[in-house]
């Protein structure tokens, strides 16, 4: 802020400011001269009026001293310059017009959006440039488009273009239209002319150094702030399921960006369908935390959190994975009803995986005969066991199929379990194909112990606290042998083997699917693994780890729309498919050994391999960053830093000044007019 | 010895006098004395001590109450004129009467209203006197109160030969003439005034103590007193010399103020020693100051 002067040396004119001086000093003395013989009244009054004339006397000559000065200075051209809040458009000729279509544009004010005002106001901006001024437009949420392809004259088109611009859900990323707008100047100096609501922590800081390009080409960034005032928004900023009572439970925080409390009421929706309202009071720029009990069986997949917030909508909803929660339903085939306890596999089963009648552990178990697979429900059943089955070829196809599907089958050995018959109906989802059963040991041996497990795999990961030592109590004596096979990684692997090398526990992946064998038995025939401690966690583990949250099943990934989602893809996958929140299948592609997509909302997607089984469920969510509908940084003041001049106003003084001089002279005459002794 | 313009000048005031004096309503001038007379006058309680030649015995005997009846007695009234002619009186420009090498001037009304005045009272028989204050050029500063027509002439030549001139001191006057004035006298004060009131004002509590009928003709100019000047100039007095350069359409307002204040001040202090005053524009017919002076206050709204 501060006054200068376009012609300083007109100051020398100052020196005129002696003549109103001299003027006062040197009194006038009237020409005319009267006789008057009443001097004593015009002594009196001039005795009166001479204190008033001594003010007059000073106000006239500060006014015609002040009229010359003012004069003076109006012919010296006088500006006075302040900092402005933003750089003055106009004039460049050159104008990109960058409009900001981030979620955080979709706030709600005044009847419409952010985003729709900007469009007007930028429409009526490029309505009124100069004929042959030349425009650009840019947009940007998470990505910057250009929507000219340079600076173009035609007005007409940029006009269709700005009204054509849509809300997004993507995140503000300024620098990219910065850098859009700088290419589109191409070097030269111009005018960005920038609608945007300024929202978000890291909005303009993260565009800093476009904006000093952009400054340092000699182009200037004229920010045109839309904003709600005050700006308000209620949204959710996370939700995330973990453990607690009953089932585990789902953590809420919803944050509230107004400057006023508010009570909000939302829906917790779970995979299944299952809703579960919710209210909470969330005080001014502050967060409220809501903790949601999750049943003791729910399906797993996508939940949804919505709230009720007309402000901003896109960000109401938050998408968030829900494991398998509760009992995985386990059908138990008992191919060898045995006489007694210890010669019955399903005896063991049921007392391993439901020792307190299935609730508590999780685990429900349905028993049937052979016969009983006819009727294998995949949506009913997670894990089929074959134990001991003699013959399974008339189900052999149902069983593939099922596995394919991304059930999850396990076979334990025994003697009824014939090699031919196994692999003729199974062989094509086998880790490998069954040999005969060979004994390991001689009779009154221990029989050879199991090697310790691989804590590493997901199988045995939570033996790394306790318990990993019992597995080498376990021995068996007679063991199913398997043709000769290579663990591939994702595809057939050994989850345990005996000391002397022979696979105990194989597992194969089809898909979604998988079957394992355990090439022992789970009753005391061929082995001494029921009595063993180790046997009941194994067992309800590798139900869990097939059916429940610690095995592969779908993969679950979260992302933030637009952002590109990458899942690792398994072998042999070759068909796939990314189904959106709306139904409609999403764009996407292959690189390398990742499928590749881009959401563009935000939602539960779906990857499918093979038209069928699913393969990872993403859940997409808005970047938090964007519900914050706060302006943290301003761009102009980004610019003022850099520039300060860029920012400053300038006011012409002159005109004033010299009416005000005027004015001064006017007045001094007329007070001179009043007169007095 | 004398100056024929002076003689002219006698002639033309005796002429002026006379003129007006012809024209005047004449009535009979009669003593406020009372004492022995043919003429009754009115009754009085008796108080002891008093004459007792004077009781109304046939009152007595009609209503038992003594009472005193009174006479006026018709008397010679000693008048005295004081004439200001300080040098401020030769100013003026809207005189009313002409007067030679003074015409139009405050000091040639102020001359031709004494010399009528005189002439007046002499023609009624009445001694007359005048005093001069300032002036220049006279024979005489000071005559008191004598008939006889060759008195008359002597204020006559007196008046004419006077110049105003010189600065106003009318209190050493004013204190000559009260000294040697006898109670029931009549004294005609002609002056603009123009020193400090409280000057000289309190010398006429001397008439006042001698129940004088004093009467304060106050002359002035009504383009002084209304400042009617149009451009800014510088007013001089002739009487001190004394200069101000005034704006007069500035100062009009103020001097009308001033000027009302001081008419108040003279008005008051000349009614406070029980005397009357009259405002005497230059501008103003001779005829109707002097039928204001002959007939009182209680004819003429211009004696206060």
């Amino acid at each position: 802020m501060g006054l200068t002067l376009l012609t300083p040396l007109a100051l020398a004119l100052g020196a005129l400011l002696a003549l109103p001086i001299v003027a006062h000093m040197a009194r006038q003395t009237p020409r005319d001269r009267h006789e008057f013989g009443a001097m004593l009244l015009l002594q009196r009054v001039v005795k009166r009026l001479r204190r008033r004339r001594r003010i007059k006397d000073w106000i006239l000559l500060l006014m015609r001293a002040f009229a010359v000065l003012a004069v003076v200075i109006a012919v010296s051209g006088p500006e006075f310059s302040y900092p402005g809040g933003v750089p003055e458009f106009g004039g460049s000729g050159r104008v990109v017009v960058v409009v900001d279509r981030s979620m955080s544009m979709s706030l709600q004010d005044g009847g419409s959006t952010l985003l729709q005002r900007a469009r007007e106001q930028s429409i009526a901006v490029v309505r009124d440039l100069p004929e042959g001024a030349l425009v650009g437009v840019v947009v940007f949420g998470t990505e910057a488009d250009r929507l000219t392809p340079n600076l173009t004259g035609d007005h007409g088109r940029a006009i269709l273009r700005l009204e054509e611009v849509q809300p997004s859900h993507g995140t503000s990323n300024l620098r990219a239209a910065l850098l859009e707008a700088r290419k589109l100047l191409g070097g030269e100096p111009g005018e960005v002319l920038l609608y945007t609501d300024e929202a978000g922590p890291r909005m303009v800081s993260e565009a800093a150094d476009e904006i000093e390009r952009l400054v340092a080409g000699g182009s200037s960034v004229i920010p045109r702030v839309v904003q709600a005032d005050p700006p308000r928004n209620v949204a959710v900023t996370s939700a995330v399921y973990g453990d607690g009572l009953e089932g585990g439970q789902v953590t809420v925080r919803l944050a509230n960006f107004g400057p006023d409390p508010i009570e909000v009421a939302c829906e917790v929706t779970l995979p299944d369908g299952a809703a579960i309202p919710i209210f909470s009071d969330i005080p001014p720029f502050g967060e409220s935390e809501e903790r949601i009990t999750i049943p003791l069986e729910a399906s797993g997949g996508v939940g949804k959190v919505l709230c009720d917030d007309p402000d901003l909508r896109a960000d109401d909803a938050r998408y968030f994975h829900l494991p398998r929660v509760g009992a995985s339903r386990v059908l138990v085939v008992d191919g060898d009803p045995g006489d007694t306890p210890t010669r019955s596999e399903i005896y063991f089963l049921e007392r391993a995986l439901a020792p307190w009648g299935g609730g508590k552990s999780g685990v429900t178990i349905d028993v049937t005969t052979p016969g009983g697979l006819m009727e294998l429900d995949p949506d009913q059943h997670r894990v089929v066991f074959l134990s001991n089955v003699s013959d399974p070829r008339p189900f052999g196809p149902r069983l593939t199929e099922f596995v394919r599907k991304g059930g999850n089958l396990v076979i334990t050995a025994g003697d009824n379990v014939t090699a031919d018959r196994y692999n003729a109906a199974l062989g094509g989802v086998l880790p490998s194909a069954f040999r005969k059963p060979r004994s390991v040991a001689d009779t009154g041996e221990k029989g050879v112990p199991v090697a310790l497990p691989d804590l590493t795999n997901a199988m045995f990961a939570p033996f790394s606290k306790a318990g990993r030592g019992g597995f080498s109590r376990v021995r068996a004596h007679t063991l199913l042998t398997l043709e000769p096979y290579t663990d591939i990684p994702g595809e057939v692997e050994t989850l345990l083997a005996y000391e002397n090398g022979m696979p105990a526990l194989v597992e194969r992946r089809i898909g979604a699917g998988r079957v394992v064998v355990w090439t022992g038995t789970i009753d005391l025939g061929w082995g001494n693994l029921p009595l063993q401690a180790v046997f009941m966690p194994m067992m309800q583990r590798l139900v869990t780890y097939l059916g429940g949250d610690a095995g592969g099943g779908s993969k679950r990934v979260t992302g933030i729309v637009a952002d590109v989602i990458a899942i690792d893809l398994p072998d042999l996958v070759l068909d796939l498919e990314v189904e959106g929140p709306d139904g409609q299948l999403v764009p996407s592609r292959i690189e390398g050994s990742k499928l590749l997509f881009t959401p563009r909302q935000p939602g539960a997607y779906e990857v499918r391999a093979d038209s069928a089984a699913t393969l990872a469920w993403v859940a997409i969510n808005g970047d938090p960053d964007e519900s914050d509908v706060r302006a943290y940084g301003s761009v102009a003041g980004v610019e003022g830093e850099l520039k300060p001049e860029l920012l400053e106003r300038r006011v012409d003084l002159g005109r004033g000044f010299f009416g005000f001089g005027l004015l001064l002279l006017v007045g001094q005459a007329l007070l001179a007019l009043r007169g007095g002794a | 010895m004398w100056d024929a313009e002076v003689l002219a000048r006698v002639r033309h005031l005796h002429l002026r006098a006379r003129m007006l004096t012809d024209s005047l309503l004449m009535g009979e001038h009669r003593s406020r004395r009372v004492g022995q007379a043919v003429e009754f006058a009115d009754y009085q309680p008796y108080l002891p001590g008093m004459d007792m030649r004077g009781l109304d015995w046939r009152v007595w005997a009609r209503t038992d109450k003594y009472v005193v009846k009174r006479f006026e007695t018709e008397t010679e009234l000693p008048c005295t004129v004081v004439l200001d002619l300080s040098g401020d009186l030769r100013t003026g420009t809207t005189s009313a009467h002409g007067y030679p090498d003074l015409d139009r001037s405050k000091a040639g009304y102020a001359i031709t209203l004494a010399a009528t005045l005189l002439y007046f009272l002499h023609r009624h028989g009445e001694p007359v006197g005048l005093e001069l204050v300032a002036g220049e050029g006279m024979l005489h500063r000071s005559l008191p109160p004598r008939g006889g027509r060759n008195h008359l002439q002597l204020l006559f030549l007196m008046l004419a030969s006077s110049k105003p001139a010189g600065v106003a001191d009318l209190l050493p006057s004013l204190n000559r003439v009260g000294a040697r004035t006898r109670r029931r006298s009549w004294v005609g004060v002609i002056t603009d005034g123009m020193e400090e009131p409280s000057n000289w004002l309190p010398a006429l509590g001397a008439f006042a103590r001698r129940k004088a009928d004093l009467r304060v003709f106050h002359i002035y100019d009504s383009q002084e007193w209304h400042l009617n000047f149009e451009r800014p100039s510088v007013f001089y007095s002739p009487e001190s010399g004394l200069e101000l350069p005034v704006d007069p359409a500035g100062a009009k307002a103020a001097f009308s103020e001033v000027v009302q204040e001081y008419i108040n001040e003279v008005r008051g202090g000349v009614v406070r020693w029980g005397g009357r005053y009259m405002r005497v524009p230059t501008d103003r017919p001779l005829e109707q100051v002097l039928r204001s002076a002959i007939r009182g206050a209680s004819e003429d709204a211009a004696w206060a």
